[in-house]
């Protein structure tokens, strides 16, 4: 039986804090192991971290799944935080984004959109919610 | 910086595809080591023969491998080194079950990629290779030792595939050295284009010349916050008086640089603020809060001499985020 | 994991050794609170060389300590952010305004100094 190969691919069940670091570990190992860039291992880390956390707060139990994907001869990392919580009622003002007027009070989700090069979140109440990151070789 | 996707790309990547090892490619190199159906077959043939005797060979090769310390040193604990010899065991029985197909690439290019990743050098990987060829050399004599032909020929089909399992080994090396090596140019590159100067003990310059998009602002405030470090600079002096147009966008990374700069400690003074880019700035609601802003570059310079001297130059003084 | 935390004179040292889950800081923040009353320490320095990832989480929690340090008597300098933390911070808005930070255990040791000589404002300082 030929087993599955192991670094191209995680799934970690979000349901508490230790979960949090440990997808963001994940996420920094199958990123280096990618190939992406050094300055950018730190940002999927946060990333992560930050989408994880969400779940833990708001809508445990999650998951977090990597992947590594290719778009055009590029590579890249796919992060895909799923739950199956109560969902955002209105994504677009959860995603407003006031870098300017708003300094300092951490931006979760727009925040994140910003440190990953591709974002997409659906949500629907009652359902849960899947977001979307990818994060590409330089 | 991050553009909102239409819909991400479903497609998963395989290590096979990440280094370009096609099914085609797959089968030349079966071509060229002339490994075929009655090869296969000779393996498949001997495959209960390889699950009795893959234990004792197993550790016939660690035996010997652990004489050396270089080697010890990847095993530190006994219970990774059995967990490590069962995995093997599974690496050799694959050899003979038949079905060499894409699956078993990417399986021996995953193992490989491991293998890289924790730096084990080639030699142990051949030397393990060439140890277990001459083991199933001998038990192959004794099984068949009615019909040495046959021991031959299997030992033949054995080394074709292994010389199959070398090669994929060191396409993984290979392709580790050369993400490298392009990682590493393209540092050396970033640094070349985004001059961060050391002008004197403590203090930085970076005059920016030209226009600035997001993949250079991320350059340039990635080269700065690493300068800051390296020079343990207390003081940059950003000068724009050659950007050529500041609008939101640039604005932003501005201030995100600067922001960037004073968690590490470092005050930032901005020179070659225009008339035209103030008004500019306020009319786009910036507010570079309480960033020193100059006229010109010289002015930022003797600003910043004077608040190392404030500082005392020795590493005194607030930076207040 | 628990942060260690040192006596230097009038001051506190904080160094973070690795990756902290949310109970670790909360835990952090109870330590040095208690810390400071204690020792009626002038000064707290955390340090977060190490620290892995610098989340809204992280960036909230370290704020609260340097207020309720304040309120004890204790000014409270960050030191240590990293490159690429520094970086991931300001993409996700986490400028840790208010808060004091040096670029490692040195520098804040000679803030903490300076501000208690009185020459620190509470304002900008240009």
């Amino acid at each position: 039986m030929v087993p599955t190969p192991e670094p191209i691919r995680a799934q970690i069940p979000i349901a508490s804090d230790a979960d949090v670091m440990l997808a963001r570990q994940k996420g920094r190992e199958l990123a280096a192991f990618l190939g992406l860039a050094a300055g950018d291992l730190t940002l999927v880390a946060t990333a992560i971290s930050e989408v994880a956390r969400n779940i833990v707060q708001y809508a445990r139990p999650g998951e977090i799944e990597l992947r590594t994907i290719t778009e055009g001869g590029r590579r890249g990392l796919m992060i895909v935080a799923r739950d199956s919580g109560p969902g955002i009622a209105d994504v677009t003002l959860a995603m407003q984004d006031g870098y300017s007027t708003s300094r300092g009070m951490g931006l979760g989700l727009p925040g994140s959109r910003r440190l990953m090069d591709a974002f997409e979140i659906q949500s629907e109440v009652g359902k849960g919610t899947v977001v979307t990151m990818i994060k590409w070789e330089r | 910086m991050a553009a909102p996707p239409t819909r991400p790309p479903e497609k998963f990547l395989t290590i096979a595809e990440m280094m370009n090892i096609s099914d085609a490619e797959a089968r030349r190199r079966m071509e060229m080591l002339e490994f075929g159906h009655d090869d296969e077959a000779r393996l498949r043939a001997v495959s209960d023969l390889a699950e009795r005797y893959a234990t004792d060979v197993i550790d016939a090769i660690y035996r010997h491998l652990l004489h050396f310390p270089e080697m010890q040193a990847f095993f530190p604990t006994r219970e990774l080194l059995e967990r490590v010899k069962g995995q093997q065991r599974e690496y050799f029985l694959r050899l003979t079950q038949g079905n060499y197909d894409m699956g078993y690439v990417e399986n021996r290019l995953s193992i490989g990629a491991i293998h890289e990743r924790i730096n084990l050098p080639m030699k142990f990987y051949l030397a393990m290779y060439n140890f277990y060829l001459r083991e199933v050399g001998n038990r192959l004599m004794d099984e068949y030792r009615d019909d040495p032909k046959q021991a031959l020929e299997t030992l033949l089909s054995l080394m074709k595939l292994t010389f199959f399992d070398m090669e994929l080994a060191i396409d993984t090396y290979i392709d580790a050295r050369e993400r490298t090596i392009r990682a590493l140019q393209q540092e050396a590159i970033r640094e070349l284009s985004t001059p961060v100067l050391p002008f004197r003990q403590g203090m930085l310059l970076l005059p920016i010349i030209g226009q600035i998009d997001s993949p250079r602002a991320r350059q340039l405030t990635e080269h700065l916050l690493e300068s800051i470090r390296t020079n343990r600079a207390k003081v940059v002096v950003i000068d724009i008086t050659g950007v050529a147009t500041v609008d939101s966008r640039v604005a932003n990374h501005l201030v995100q640089t600067i922001d960037a700069a004073r968690l590490m400690g470092a005050h930032v003074i901005v020179s070659g603020i225009s008339p035209v880019i103030a008004l500019t700035m306020v009319t786009l609601g910036i507010d570079l809060g309480r960033v020193v802003t100059v006229g010109d570059m010289q002015s930022g310079i003797e600003r910043a001499e004077s608040l190392l001297q404030e500082a005392g130059d020795e590493g005194e003084g607030p930076a207040e985020a | 994991m628990q942060v260690p935390i040192l006596k230097q004179g009038p001051y506190l040292i904080a160094s973070i050794q690795g990756a902290l889950t949310d109970a670790d800081l909360m835990q952090l923040r109870e330590n040095l609170v208690q810390a400071v009353r204690r020792h009626r320490s002038r000064g707290v320095v955390i340090d977060v060389t190490v620290l892995d990832v610098m989340d809204s989480f992280a960036a909230r929690t370290l704020r609260s300590i340097a207020t309720m340090t304040r309120l004890l008597g204790a000014r409270t300098v960050i030191v240590g952010i990293q490159p690429e933390i520094a970086f991931s911070m300001v993409q996700l808005g986490l400028t840790l305004e208010d808060t004091l930070t040096s670029l490692d255990l040195e520098d804040g040791l000679a803030m903490l100094k300076a501000a208690e000589r009185g020459r620190d404002a509470d304002g900008p300082h240009s």
